[in-house]
């Protein structure tokens, strides 16, 4: 009796899987484009995940959740854009497409989600993400911009060679690892930014919040000039620096300047009420 | 000549003019002189109020339904007419070119003020970017009035994310006070300068999300 009533719960979750499974709608669209086409996703709820591909093939894979949401897609010659459409009342379950979407490497990316996990990888053209909840991760870019905006969502930044890295997070935390250029910007409100590199060998290192903490890591053979000050929160310096002028008065424990061996790059540091700690690597 | 008489021949009187007659009743009877007064003041209002604004095609159409509505005017092959004067004109016939002159005034009113809904709604999408540029937050105000059309916008399309906005449009509003007063402090620091426009940029970032149709 045990038994055969333990069957039939089996049967019934295998059934309610399949029939959960059967409402998911696997669709793959391609696209032939030249050199430097400029791809753009918007996702209303849902993942976005670019990566390389081989050749001139843009190919993109929506996997979506329900029949009240559908994808549209256009091809302007080297242009490509793809949008979610929501066909009716749906919230973050019904209208969510997951998209995986391969690139020739030197494409110019842009990708929009509200919620979903939005993921580049890969890529030397310019790559562009925002979201006001989605996470935001961008690994092993070179010699491109890279653009990210987010309210809330967090945003993880890793291996940007040469890049021209521009951060807004109104409150999610950023954390940069290996990531070098001629500029390196984070502005955030209550977000905490983490840095964790070698200031590249030349460039400007800007990393500005209202309240959250700003933590700095790099080797002691950098070469870097630094400003850090904050107006409320307190100040921790882990190097040894040479002393240069300030515009501002230097006021131990809210601030402190220097420059590190030859001062290759520039590097500020900006708090009103969070904690700036430089540290030694 | 009485009133009732008069009173039947007012809008000749109005339009074209009085003669010996109406005007020796006019003299003697303060009743017809008063209401004639009061509608040459309201008609020269009215020419004033439209010299001011030119209301949108909007008000006017309004206006016109609004007539249609009083059988003031009604629609015939050739196009609208006004109706037929009731043959005993008395002094409520007055009532609906009266409401109409006072509807206009009023519209003109509502039209400048911006308050015409449901077509205010879509003004917040049509302004707020423009606003973006120097959006002022008032001091020692969790939200202005920008902040709050702002948020009534993001409620009506996701009522669960007006806290959130809420929450992040105070954050910035704190992170521009203190920036202004860090540059005000001392003028010369280009740092702070800087930092003003990082903290506007936080804001512009939180109205454009807001307003994005494109997500939710």
């Amino acid at each position: 009796m045990a038994i055969a009533r333990r069957a039939q719960l089996v049967s019934m979750v295998i059934l309610a899987t399949a029939i959960y499974a059967s409402a998911e709608v696997r669709k793959e669209f391609r696209f032939t484009v030249g050199p430097r086409s400029v791809i753009s996703i918007t996702n209303q709820y849902g993942p976005i995940s670019v990566k390389p591909g081989v050749g001139t093939q843009v190919i993109v894979t929506a996997v979506l959740h329900s029949d009240q949401v559908e994808v549209d897609h256009t091809q302007s010659g080297n242009r490509v854009d793809i949008l979610s459409h929501l066909l009716s009342q749906t919230d973050a379950d019904t209208g969510r497409v997951d998209y995986e979407v391969s690139v020739p490497a030197d494409a110019s990316v842009a990708m929009r989600s509200s919620t979903g996990l939005l993921h580049a990888e890969g890529l030397h053209g310019d790559v562009t993400l925002e979201g006001s909840q989605a996470n935001v991760e961008v690994r092993d870019i070179a010699n491109a911009h890279v653009h990210v905006r987010t309210l809330n969502g967090s945003v993880s930044l890793n291996n940007i060679r040469n890049g021209h890295v521009e951060v807004t997070s109104v409150g999610g935390d950023v954390v940069l690892n290996a990531v070098n250029g001629p500029l390196v910007q984070v502005n955030s409100t209550s977000g905490k930014i983490h840095y964790e590199g070698d200031f590249g060998s030349s460039g400007e290192y800007m990393l500005t919040s209202h309240s959250g903490d700003i933590e700095a890591s790099a080797p002691t053979d950098a070469s870097f000039d630094v400003t850090a000050r904050s107006v409320r929160g307190k100040v921790e310096n882990d190097f040894l620096l040479e002393p240069k002028h300030t515009p501002f008065v230097v006021r131990a424990g809210s601030a402190f300047a220097g420059t590190m061996n030859k001062a290759a790059s520039s590097v500020r540091l900006f708090s009103f009420s969070g904690k700036i700690h430089l540290k030694k690597r | 000549m009485n009133c009732t008489e008069f009173q039947e021949i007012l809008p000749e009187v109005f339009e074209a003019g009085r003669t010996a007659e109406q005007a020796a009743h006019l003299k003697s009877c303060p009743r017809c002189s008063g209401l004639l007064a009061d509608l040459d003041l309201i008609a020269r209002e009215a020419r004033q109020l439209q010299e001011l604004a030119e209301p949108s095609p909007r008000v006017w159409n309004s206006i016109e339904i609004e007539l249609r509505r009083e059988g003031v005017i009604h629609e015939l092959p050739g196009g609208p007419v006004v109706a037929p004067r009731a043959r005993s004109w008395n002094l409520g016939a007055w009532l609906a070119p009266v409401a109409a002159l006072v509807l206009v005034a009023f519209a003109i009113g509502v039209y400048q003020r911006g308050w015409l809904s449901p077509q205010s709604a879509p003004q917040l999408t049509a302004t707020a970017p423009a606003q973006i540029s120097n959006p002022q937050p008032a001091k020692n105000q969790p939200a202005n009035n920008e902040d709050q059309q702002l948020l009534a916008a993001v409620a009506s399309r996701s009522p669960a994310m007006r806290a959130q906005y809420a929450s992040n449009l105070q954050n910035v509003n704190a992170y521009i006070r203190d920036a202004e007063e860090s540059a005000q402090a001392d003028p010369n620091d280009e740092e702070a300068q800087q930092i003003v426009m990082d903290a506007y940029e936080q804001r512009a970032a939180v109205y454009e999300m807001a307003l994005d149709r494109s997500l939710p």
